[in-house]
């Protein structure tokens, strides 16, 4: 039992009569040689360093460079102020997420899932599930396992870093992990975690990596937002019943060859989008580095 | 590719190459070493040097030659911790061609004077390369126990290693040589899939034609 594709772990999960974070603990077990414990116990390690880094989070805390700090607490407060925008739910994930992302600019602890710039998605949607439901941990542990094992085939079969596909590589695949476990969470099919994995990531197909300066902080904080939203957006198109017209494997597929199409400008070197313009030429200046 | 690759590391932000791989870079020099150090020259090169800055990669590489992993939390203020540990440390530019973009040369002398230089690559992800030791070219990360041995390039050296390493059942898992010159300083880094003990290495350092050796255990011991 080993996977390669979504596809597979769908196959194994039906001939085996077990669910999908199943499949991904075992492989996981036989891969490093540990029993079931050890594998569950680290990916509770895992989720209690990502709440613990929620946790964390200073307000006070500003960026190297100066460019970041403090918009967690803004989105915090606009939240308590009752006026947000977005519901309860949305409104939590986004403020976590841009929470998380500074305190990654800001040289604290995270958990890189799947990369550091993109550290704030898969907590932010997870986080605020539990602290709104009250979830128990044991299954946000299986929802972690869903998500690894989604990021595990794209980073098989595509990229998961910006400087190899681009953002949609980075955040894209952050926000897909993110939506196929809100659908287990939710108590969705094994097809619906496909599907809402599948609208997660083509919904970010062809985003440029453009950070200014080369810094993972603009765009990057923000990203994480729209990631988080884009994820729980993905898992409600699932939950409703709609169907994604391209397989989960294709639309990875896909991303790949789009990332392999994209100029090394628009890879996390700092030279394209965002980067080269004439904002972010001022922000060089000022900053100096 | 495990899932705890994809799930974690759990690491000090912001970036996995210019910040965690960087705090990796400095612990195996540091180990490699094998002493607290006196003084620390960190020279950047390419990405490094130009965004190290922002990603704190200066700050990175002195905590890890202070012994912290990946994870401290104190990383931040791993300079000011140097400065109170009485470790000096200066910064530059590496004077290096064609070098991978993400690479730190890194000239330490240890407490009892014991110096070494070593080239470090961060490849992505927080992984490593050691590119070179003492100006001789190597390959490895240091995630496996790794045994160093520089000696003079001659017959005799390599198969005087391996029999030790079959004598104390330890398995090789890679072996590479490299050398300056023919009959000059020549370099074995193997890289083996049980530790070392104690005993073994001492019984190498004693051979004649053995310049030195360093040897990296599987414990990032944390200081
Ligand atoms: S823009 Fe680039 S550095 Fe920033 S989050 Fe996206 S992929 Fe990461």
């Amino acid at each position: 039992m080993t996977y390669n594709s979504i596809q597979e772990i769908l196959d194994i999960c039906q001939n085996n009569k077990i669910p999908f974070w199943r499949v991904v603990l075992e492989t996981d077990m036989r891969e490093r040689a540990v029993c079931e414990t050890e594998s569950f116990e680290t990916m509770r390690k895992m989720y209690r360093a990502m709440c613990e880094a929620d946790s964390n989070y200073d307000k006070s805390l500003k960026s190297e460079s100066g460019m970041t700090g403090g918009d967690g607490e803004k989105l915090h407060i606009y939240n308590m102020s009752g006026k947000n925008l977005c519901g309860e739910y949305v409104s939590l994930a986004m403020e976590k997420a841009v929470k998380m992302s500074e305190s990654n600019a800001c040289m604290r602890r995270i958990v890189a899932a799947p990369t550091a710039g993109a550290c704030g998605v898969i907590p932010a949607v997870l986080l605020s599930y539990q602290e709104l439901y009250h979830t128990e941990e044991n299954k946000m542990v299986e929802a972690m396992f869903v998500s690894a094992g989604i990021g595990n085939v794209i980073a098989m079969n595509a990229y998961i870093a910006g400087a190899s596909g681009g953002c949609q590589a980075e955040i894209g695949s952050a926000s897909a992990m993110a939506a196929g476990a809100l659908a287990y969470l939710e108590g969705g099919s094994n097809r619906q975690m496909a599907n809402a994995m599948s609208f997660a990531l083509k919904n970010m197909l062809g985003l440029v990596c453009d950070p200014v300066c080369g810094l993972v902080e603009v765009p990057c904080v923000k990203r994480n937002s729209a990631g988080a939203v884009n994820a729980i957006a993905s898992a409600q198109l699932a939950m409703a019943g709609i169907e994604s017209a391209i397989k989960p494997d294709d639309v990875i597929d896909a991303m790949r060859r789009i990332g392999n199409s994209m100029p090394s400008e628009l890879k996390e070197t700092g030279q394209g989008g965002l980067a080269a313009t004439e904002s972010a030429e001022k922000i060089r200046k000022a900053i100096e580095l | 590719m495990s899932i705890f690759d994809i799930i974690g590391p759990v690491m000090v932000g912001p970036s996995s190459s210019h910040t965690a791989g960087a705090v990796r870079i400095g612990l195996v020099a540091r180990r490699l070493l094998d002493e607290d150090i006196r003084s620390a020259e960190i020279l950047l090169y390419g990405s490094f040097l130009a965004t190290g800055k922002g990603h704190g990669t200066q700050k990175a590489l002195v905590a890890g030659l202070l012994g912290m992993k990946p994870d401290d939390y104190r990383i931040p203020d791993s300079i000011k911790i140097a400065e109170e540990r009485g470790m000096a440390v200066s910064f530059g530019e590496a004077a290096l061609k064609e070098a991978h973009p993400n690479t730190a040369q890194i000239k330490l002398v240890g407490v009892t004077g014991k110096e070494l230089e070593v080239i470090g690559e961060s490849l992505g992800g927080s992984r490593i390369n050691i590119a070179q030791i003492d100006g001789i070219e190597t390959n490895f990360s240091g995630d496996n126990p790794t045994l160093i041995v520089h000696n003079l390039d001659q017959p005799g050296h390599v198969s005087e290693v391996t029999s030790m390493l079959a004598h104390k059942s330890v398995n090789v898992a890679a072996m590479q040589l490299y050398r300056s010159s023919r009959g000059g300083r020549a370099v074995m880094v193997v890289e083996c899939d049980q530790e070392i003990p104690a005993d073994g290495l001492k019984w190498l350092e004693r051979i004649e034609g053995v310049l030195k050796v360093t040897y990296l255990g599987k414990n990032e011991g944390d200081k």
